[in-house]
């Protein structure tokens, strides 16, 4: 009939993307011959945090091609650009497939045996000689839930030590404390549903077009169907975010911490606040201030109870008295009159508004201090728990949700919102465990920043990498990069490709990735999804939930691990979902999970999703009648804090003129391991670049494509000028991406952090800028 | 050859003639300009490296809000894409 298989995969192709933008067209017939012997499956995408759903073809043992899932209500059918590197991630050239073990400056096969023999020997040695605490498993948000689990198991139940940490202390940190000291439980009380409905979105710092384009779509297609939809974008750089904004507000770095103490002043002078609400739901709190910035090493910071005062709703007000819209003008560089613009908008109780932020909150010396002034503003108003009208943190990793904040992956944590310091919380995980209680350390374990110092301080014997690229992304790098060339640690590293890790790895292990194995990720809004295992990894390579298995194993704990071979990660889930039940955090069984695009939790007992937690309209653990209860916290009050303004940890000046901040751009993904394997894009985008001011350009003599020198403090590096390019920084700062391994970028950052996350500030040190 | 199809957004009163331009790259075909300013098409091209840097000038283009992926199939595609620094 004169037509190819080509003109089929065409059809289909348009049919497929028609079916996306909403348009039902009737699917040629013979169309279905293209994906003749294609079998289908469903997995969230490898990604961002925003958990989109993907169907996934498989032909002869082979990824084939991949849809956006129709039925996935995070995307409706779509994926953003990164869904070109879905199977690329997985098919380049030069794969890990086989453990390598170093023999001086060589790396050697091995089996994995070897491997696993070696890895266990050096634990159990340095375990013998200087205790659990000398031993390390950093992992990340990309692991599976069942991944996460065992890791915890293993450390905090079996090696005894709580030295369990996720690169999410690099992204999200901020935001899980924020979530805990104010609402008593992690994770937002809203959804995406909320891009959909709501009429005024605020984004802090946020480049959503770029960083989480999928939803950046779905709050587009709401403005562009509803004239009333407002966007704000409040940042430090102009951005693609920024070209589809009603409106701009430039920002001073750190400024934020000002012009949102003085919105809550204007909303307080003029008693813009929701009196009712404010009543029934709120407590008010200060903490503990002037609070260092973790620059030296074992610099301790904590607010416990004993530092936490109760005030009075006037009390605050008072304490709020001196932060007018003209004195936060002077540090966030916000006009006066615009920050009582802004306040308005908040407190203007015929608009549902919406704030939005990720890393230019949570990256920030004080961030959980900015996370809890925006849910002040959205406490105060009553703008809360109801369909358009929310708080959202956006995250940037596939499970930094479900794995490192639900499963509890960090040195303080459990599963379920437990902590290690809580008598009664070790001994619940132990009872699901199957340990004496006692076994589960008291002692918080080291946190990201300082697990890899005590690397440099020759504290930390061992630390095994899993699915992330430490010796790229910390801040203040040159200092951890040379401990570990200087093997002051046994390090361990499984990942799928070469690294900058890998590199300074005694051990390299070749791991399985994304539909190469079953796993479970949890998203953004609470979505916990499922996928099975569809084709097989390469070479030797083995999923990483195996690899921790077979350790331990080898270390004395196998019988932590009674799973069996077939149906594993089914039994890892269910023993986990224990954890979750009654407690507010409630997960389906698992073969449920199987079955659908996701469900949001508390997943209720007749089996469907919750969209706002905490309010009777669709919460089981609010009883009717109740209205809004927030349960999880305190007395069922929500904490209003009192967090006032303190500077940065390091600000321009004489010798360091120029703000430096470091981000994301749409086409590369985290270090870039995965999407660096696209040589044209490389070529498009081929390389970190640092954006400028025309202006500061201009005044310092460098022209677009020029190579300029950054220096900090801590290091220095070349790159390459773009100006006028996508995105242009405010006067005085200067910005670069950090995806590009030949460009260590984070040996310029400081290795300031939040004293009460402990997640680092990348977005702010002080730098000089010269024509290289 | 890698095919996809994709939905390029942008605003309805420009959608017509960002339609024009982007037919006008060899590889892509525009198959529908729907009224609330998306745009399918049809995007065709000798690897994915060569798809994928099509697809990202689609991006940059003035008045293109988005481009997303609804369908892709690469079943003749080789392995390829080494990494650049050759760790």
């Amino acid at each position: 009939m004169g037509l190819s298989r080509r003109d089929f995969i065409k059809a289909c192709a348009a049919a497929a993307a028609f079916a996306a933008a909403g348009v039902t067209t009737a699917r040629p017939e013979w169309a279905e011959a293209a994906e003749d012997g294609i079998t289908w499956g469903k997995a969230p995408c490898r990604y961002c945090g925003v958990g989109c759903s993907v169907l996934v073809g498989v032909k002869g043992g082979r990824i084939v091609s991949t849809k956006g899932d129709p039925a996935g209500p995070v995307n409706k059918g779509l994926n953003c650009i990164k869904g070109y590197f879905l199977s690329k991630a997985l098919y380049g050239k030069d794969r890990l497939t086989t453990p390598l073990i170093r023999k001086g400056n060589r790396m050697v096969e091995a089996s994995w045996d070897e491997a696993l023999d070696l890895i266990a020997a050096q634990y159990k040695k340095a375990i013998a000689e200087h205790g659990p605490d000398s031993v390390a498993l950093y992992g990340s948000g990309q692991w599976t839930i069942q991944e996460g689990y065992v890791a915890s198991k293993l450390m905090k139940g079996g090696i005894g030590t709580n030295n369990l940490e996720p690169n999410a202390r690099l992204c999200m940190a901020s935001a899980v404390v924020a979530f805990m000291n104010t609402f008593g439980s992690d994770e937002p009380m809203g959804c995406y549903d909320d891009l959909d409905l709501g009429d005024t979105y605020v984004l802090w710092g946020a480049n959503m077009a770029e960083a989480h384009p999928v939803l950046f779509s779905r709050l587009i297609d709401n403005k562009l169907k509803h004239p009333k939809v407002k966007l704000i974008d409040i940042a430090t750089r102009r951005t693609r975010t920024t070209k589809m904004a009603d409106e701009f507000i430039a920002i001073k770095p750190h400024g934020d911490l000002a012009a949102l103490n003085a919105i809550i002043h204007v909303i307080l002078r003029d008693k813009l606040y929701d009196e009712a609400f404010v009543a029934k739901h709120v407590s008010f709190k200060r903490g503990k201030e002037n609070a260092p910035y973790g620059l030296k090493d074992k610099e301790a910071f904590n607010e416990t109870p004993a530092d936490v005062k109760n005030l009075t709703f006037e009390e605050y007000k008072a304490l709020m008295k001196p932060y007018t819209p003209q004195w936060a003008q002077k540090v966030s560089g916000i006009p006066a009159a615009k920050i009582e613009e802004l306040a308005r908008v908040y407190g203007d109780k015929s608009r549902k508004v919406n704030s939005l932020w990720t890393m230019g909150v949570n990256q920030h010396s004080r961030g959980v201090w900015v996370n809890n002034l925006i849910y002040n503003l959205h406490l105060l108003t009553g703008k809360i728990c109801k369909p358009g009208e929310n708080p959202l943190s956006l995250t940037g990793q596939p499970s930094a949700c479900g794995t490192a904040r639900e499963v509890g992956t960090f040195a303080h944590r459990l599963p379920a919102d437990m902590v290690v310091m809580n008598e009664a919380h070790r001994k619940k995980a132990a009872g699901i465990w199957g340990i004496p209680a006692e076994k589960i350390p008291a002692k918080v374990g080291l946190h990201t920043v300082e697990m890899f110092r005590a690397i440099d301080r020759g504290e930390l014997k061992c630390v095994w990498i899993q699915c992330t690229n430490p010796f790229q992304s910390l801040p203040n790098l040159n200092r951890v990069r040379k401990a570990a060339q200087s093997r002051k640690a046994f390090i361990v590293v499984s990942d799928i490709y070469p690294t900058r890790s890998t590199e300074l790895a005694d051990v390299v292990l070749p791991s399985a990735s994304w539909v190469e194995k079953e796993g479970v990720f949890g998203n953004t809004e609470r979505r916990t999804q499922q996928w099975f295992k569809m084709v097989n990894a390469p070479g030797k390579a083995r999923e990483d939930v195996w690899q921790l298995i077979e350790f331990a194993k080898r270390m004395g704990h196998g019988a932590l691990f009674p799973y069996p071979e077939k149906g594993m990660h089914r039994a890892i889930f269910e023993e986990y979902r224990k954890f979750t039940l009654g407690t507010g955090k409630d997960l389906a069984p698992y073969g449920v999970y199987a079955k659908v695009r996701g469900l949001r939790w508390p997943v209720k007992a007749n089996g469907t999703e919750t969209r706002w937690r905490y309010t009777e309209a669709d919460d089981e653990h609010v009883a009717k009648g109740e209205g809004i209860k927030f349960y999880k916290a305190p007395n069922n009050k929500v904490s209003v804090w009192f967090r006032p303004y303190e500077p940065p940890a390091e600000v321009p000046d004489r010798n360091y003129p120029f703000w430096f901040c470091t981000g994301r751009l749409l086409e590369h993904w985290h270090t870039g391991t995965m999407t660096g394997r696209v040589p044209e894009l490389r070529r498009a985008v081929s390389q970190a670049t640092v954006e400028l001011h025309p202006e500061d350009a201009k005044r310092l003599g460098i022209r677009n494509r020029d190579q300029v020198r950054i220096t900090s403090r801590r290091g220095s590096i070349v790159l390459t000028a773009e100006i006028g390019g996508r995105g242009t920084p405010e006067r005085g700062s200067v910005f670069t991406t950090f995806f590009d391994e030949k460009k260590l970028v984070n040996e310029i950052c400081i290795d300031a952090f939040d004293p009460l996350s402990k997640e680092p500030d990348f977005k702010k040190c002080a730098v000089k800028v010269q024509k290289a | 050859m890698p095919i996809s199809g994709i939905v390029v957004s942008c605003r309805p009163e420009e959608a017509g003639g960002i339609a024009e331009k982007i037919a006008g790259n060899r590889g892509v075909e525009v198959h529908g300009v729907l009224a609330d300013g998306k745009i399918v098409a049809v995007v065709e091209a000798d690897s994915i490296d060569a798809e994928v840097a099509l697809v990202n000038g689609l991006q940059q283009m003035e008045g293109v809000i988005s481009v997303q992926l609804a369908y892709h199939n690469f079943e003749d595609a080789a392995p390829e894409g080494a990494h650049p620094a050759g760790l």
